[in-house]
């Protein structure tokens, strides 16, 4: 195959997606510095839950869908320290600390339904994220006030017991953004966040290269290979999406600092999807990604979310067009790339089966 | 003899058992906590005959190896255009009715068509990409609701607003024309829908028979194994297409039956969801992955919609608070993943 | 193995511990401030000029005679300084009180007293 034509197919989504940016930037009628300040903010928010997928696709196990459960890990963890009234720096501190025992058990029963599902993680992961959701609606919504003493009545919804839809995290509100600040002309970059970001970037690469790094990539490769290796295959899986899942614990803290106030039931629910998709978007695929598909994808993705609404309503006279329409591209671009990956991959083992077919003949010819 | 309960655990499956003596406490409990029996009962026969073609719509690509079919709302995008067109025209009764399933029934090929190519394009894989096909369909879907050109007014939003509103009611169109067809009333609360009852006894034997046929048990054989049934000349790929299409379709009447009986057109992002307390039921109902049956498809959604009926009911009394959708989400997704963990299977 | 046990209390206690560490310095107390009358017994302290205040390292600005600010703290150890100021001019008047706040405390301090060094000028409650 032509590696021209090679390149275009495995790159097909950014490629597409850079295309119809570039189409609707100019609709939206945004200006440019609106846009500076508003990626600047999006990279600082996002970009560390996004991170937190690049282990699990290392170690074969494709799109952990599984962040979701970090996600809640981390919202119960800011639901205590709200209780509580801790604020500032050793609120969002705290709330990592308190989250980070939850976030280990539940990838450790993510990890372990995973691996009861091989070949099968994605769809498995997908609904186990609803699934939890539900036990989480059971523990928050009704679990807290009652067996679980909540003392802060004004997170409390009326009946008495369960949270509200809605709590202000003002205590916590851009404390690690505004850590270091640092002023350009007429934005605030969150300096602070950017460092922890970069050295997430760096544990990554330093991770690839330890013994459990290498042994993920193993696995990831080939799972045969690995176990005869002397690798526990189910082992390394588990702990990759443990570790993915802590991550997404603490992206998703990050997330809410910056934005100041958490959507006790919603919040997450879309952490998974828009996750996965900005990652694929950034050029990533289920058996690869590395950290450029990471900020590449939240570019891209959020210029996007961001056109979207404008843009529709420059084209269609209705903005709500352009929600629906971000939805649509978001799960769009799953499916997309999905089904990209999977025909490549059927491709390709016609490919080496053929090959092999010749090679036998070509010795039964002799 | 312990050996035959253990037996019987594992071929069922504990959390289906589990499930069946939880249900069967909760209707022991009905009287004592203040409802009716018979509501109950009725409640729950009125809702299995409106899930129940979905449910039913599942099966054949099941059978056909294409695994469980997360992309139902496609089958159910044709059925709410369909709906919406019937209504469009102003047909009512009976008229109105099949014109919306012979509307359905042309957009379901197309779709499912077009579905089945991408299915056989990513054989393996199809759950994901068609979870994924699923979504993306209704998000844009939703996006047409507001730029098709229905006029309508019964339909579009009031104020001169453009497109289509969010739900849209079936009363004085065709609501009811299924439930209401040879009623039997049996004391004074239970209306016994006949008609819903009936038609999902119709499809449920030309599903039957058709498995009996030359190209059912061909798409029965590409199912348990696609490598045999190709050195014995089938066309693989094309038997999938069938029974895609056949689930499309089957899924559109599905919907449109769920409206009549539910009376309201439901679009934008109420789809969204709807693949997946089907395929619950299906699974509660004893099927897997691989290998589903008519037997299934009844069980499961006489189990999945009592629970759901009884549950809200029974425990909002005890514990005075209504967990019902909590329950709902924790059953049907657990059910599923229950089901994905269960067999690995080896495919080609 | 007896090692790893060892490493391994280890640490959780550390993480214990910061925690608690976390959440004492970290949680939030409220702190009123009132330039108003008091009566202690049968003394009553009286208001009589504006203020302006500072609590830890926060201005909470100028309380005149009658008024109640607020102060939110978090810690346990702080301190408050009150200065008098009249006509927009420091008068150099500074009194400095600290006080220590536990758990969930909050506190009610009162200028008059202060000034006057009373022994209720402040009253946490719980």
């Amino acid at each position: 195959m032509n590696p021209g034509v090679r390149f275009l197919i495995n790159y097909a989504v950014p490629i597409i997606f850079i295309i119809l940016v570039a189409f609707a930037i100019p609709l939206s009628g945004l200006s440019g510095e609106y846009f500076i300040r508003e990626l600047t903010i999006r990279l600082s928010r996002n970009s560390f839950l996004i991170l937190a997928l690049l282990i699990p696709v290392m170690a074969g196990m494709g799109m952990n869908f599984g962040i979701v459960l970090g996600a809640m890990a981390g919202e119960i963890g800011l639901v205590f320290i709200t209780d509580w009234r801790i604020i500032g720096m050793p609120g969002m501190l705290l709330a990592m600390l308190i989250s980070t025992p939850i976030a280990v058990l539940l990838g450790y029963f993510a990890g372990i339904i995973l691996n009861r599902a091989k070949g099968r993680e994605m769809v498995t992961g997908f609904m186990l994220a609803f699934f939890m959701n539900g036990i989480y609606q059971l523990f928050v919504l009704y679990g807290m006030g009652n067996i679980i003493p909540i003392s802060n009545s004004s997170i409390l919804l009326p009946r008495g017991y369960g949270i509200r839809n809605s709590i202000s995290l003002l205590g916590i509100r851009q404390v690690l953004d505004k850590l270091i600040p640092l002023k350009i002309g007429d934005i605030l970059i969150p300096v602070a966040t950017f460092l922890v970001i970069a050295t997430l970037c760096v544990f990554i690469i330093w991770f690839r290269k330890t013994k459990l790094g290498q042994d993920m990539r193993t696995v990831g490769q080939d799972n045969e290979v690995a176990r005869v290796s002397g690798i526990n295959v189910e082992r390394t899986r588990v702990l990759s999406i443990v570790i993915s899942t802590v991550l997404a614990c603490y992206g998703q803290i990050l997330f809410l600092q910056n934005i100041g106030t958490m959507n006790t039931y919603q919040s997450h629910e879309q952490v998974g999807v828009f996750a996965i998709a900005a990652l694929l978007v950034g050029g990533a695929s289920v058996a690869k990604a590395n950290i450029p598909n990471v900020f590449i994808g939240v570019i891209l993705f959020h210029t996007m979310f961001v056109v979207s609404p404008r843009a529709g309503k420059a084209l269609m006279g209705q903005a709500q067009l352009g929600e629906y329409f971000r939805v649509f591209v978001s799960y769009g671009v799953i499916a997309f790339s999905l089904a990209l990956y999977a025909w490549r991959k059927r491709v390709e083992k016609e490919n080496e089966r053929k090959k092999i077919m010749n090679y036998r003949k070509s010795i039964l010819v002799k | 003899m312990k050996k035959k309960i253990q037996n019987i655990i594992e071929n069922f499956g504990l959390p289906r058992i589990i499930i069946f003596l939880f249900l069967v406490l909760l209707f022991i409990l009905t009287p004592f906590v203040g409802i009716r029996f018979d509501t109950s009962i009725n409640d729950v026969i009125v809702r299995f005959g409106m899930n129940g073609i979905l449910v039913l719509s599942l099966i054949p690509m099941v059978k056909t190896g294409c695994g469980l079919n997360f992309g139902l709302q496609l089958g159910i995008i044709a059925g709410i255009l369909g709906a919406v067109t019937s209504i469009e025209m102003n047909t009512t009764g009976f008229t109105g009715f099949f014109t919306a399933i012979g509307i359905a029934f042309f957009f379901a090929i197309v779709f499912g068509f077009l579905y089945g190519l991408l299915l056989n394009k990513v054989k393996g894989d199809e759950m994901v990409v068609a979870t994924y096909v699923g979504f993306s369909s209704v998000s844009f879907m939703s996006i047409m609701w507001l730029m098709l050109p229905f006029k309508s007014p019964n339909m579009i939003w009031a104020y001169g607003g453009s497109g289509l509103r969010t739900t849209i009611n079936t009363k004085g169109y065709w609501f009811h024309v299924l439930t209401d067809f040879l009623q039997i009333k049996i004391g004074h609360y239970i209306i016994f829908p006949t008609g819903t009852i009936l038609f999902f006894a119709l499809l449920t034997f030309l599903v039957w028979a058709f498995f009996r046929t030359k190209i059912g048990a061909a798409m029965i054989v590409v199912g348990s194994n696609a490598d045999y049934a190709n050195s014995c000349g089938v066309n693989v790929d094309k038997m999938r297409s069938i029974s895609v299409i056949l689930s499309t379709v089957i899924a559109a009447i599905g919907i449109i039956v769920y409206q009549e009986s539910f009376g309201f057109i439901q679009l934008y992002t109420a789809p969204l969801f709807m693949a997946f307390p089907a395929v619950a039921a299906l699974l509660l109902g004893g099927a897997t992955v691989g290998k589903a049956s008519i037997k299934n498809v009844i069980i499961g959604v006489f189990l999945f919609q009592s629970i759901l009926t009884m549950t809200p009911s029974v425990v909002s009394n005890i514990i005075k608070s209504d967990m019902s959708e909590t329950i709902r989400i924790i059953l049907s997704n657990g059910m599923i993943v229950y089901a994905l963990t269960r067999i690995t299977r080896v495919r080609t | 193995m007896r090692k790893r046990i060892i490493i391994r209390t280890a640490l959780v206690s550390a993480l214990i511990l910061i925690g608690i560490f976390l959440y004492v310095i970290g949680k939030e107390h409220k702190v009123l401030i009132d330039n108003r009358d008091i009566s202690v017994g049968d003394i009553t302290y009286s208001a009589s000029t504006t203020y302006v205040v500072r609590v830890d390292n926060q201005e909470i600005g100028v309380i005149k005679k009658g008024e109640r600010n607020a102060a939110i703290v978090t810690g346990v150890s702080h301190k408050i300084v009150v200065e008098e100021i009249k006509s927009n001019v420091l008068t150099g008047e500074k009194h400095e009180k600290r006080f220590r706040l536990k758990n969930n405390e909050s506190a009610t301090v009162n200028i008059p007293a202060m000034i006057n060094n009373a022994n209720e000028w402040i009253d946490k409650t719980n």
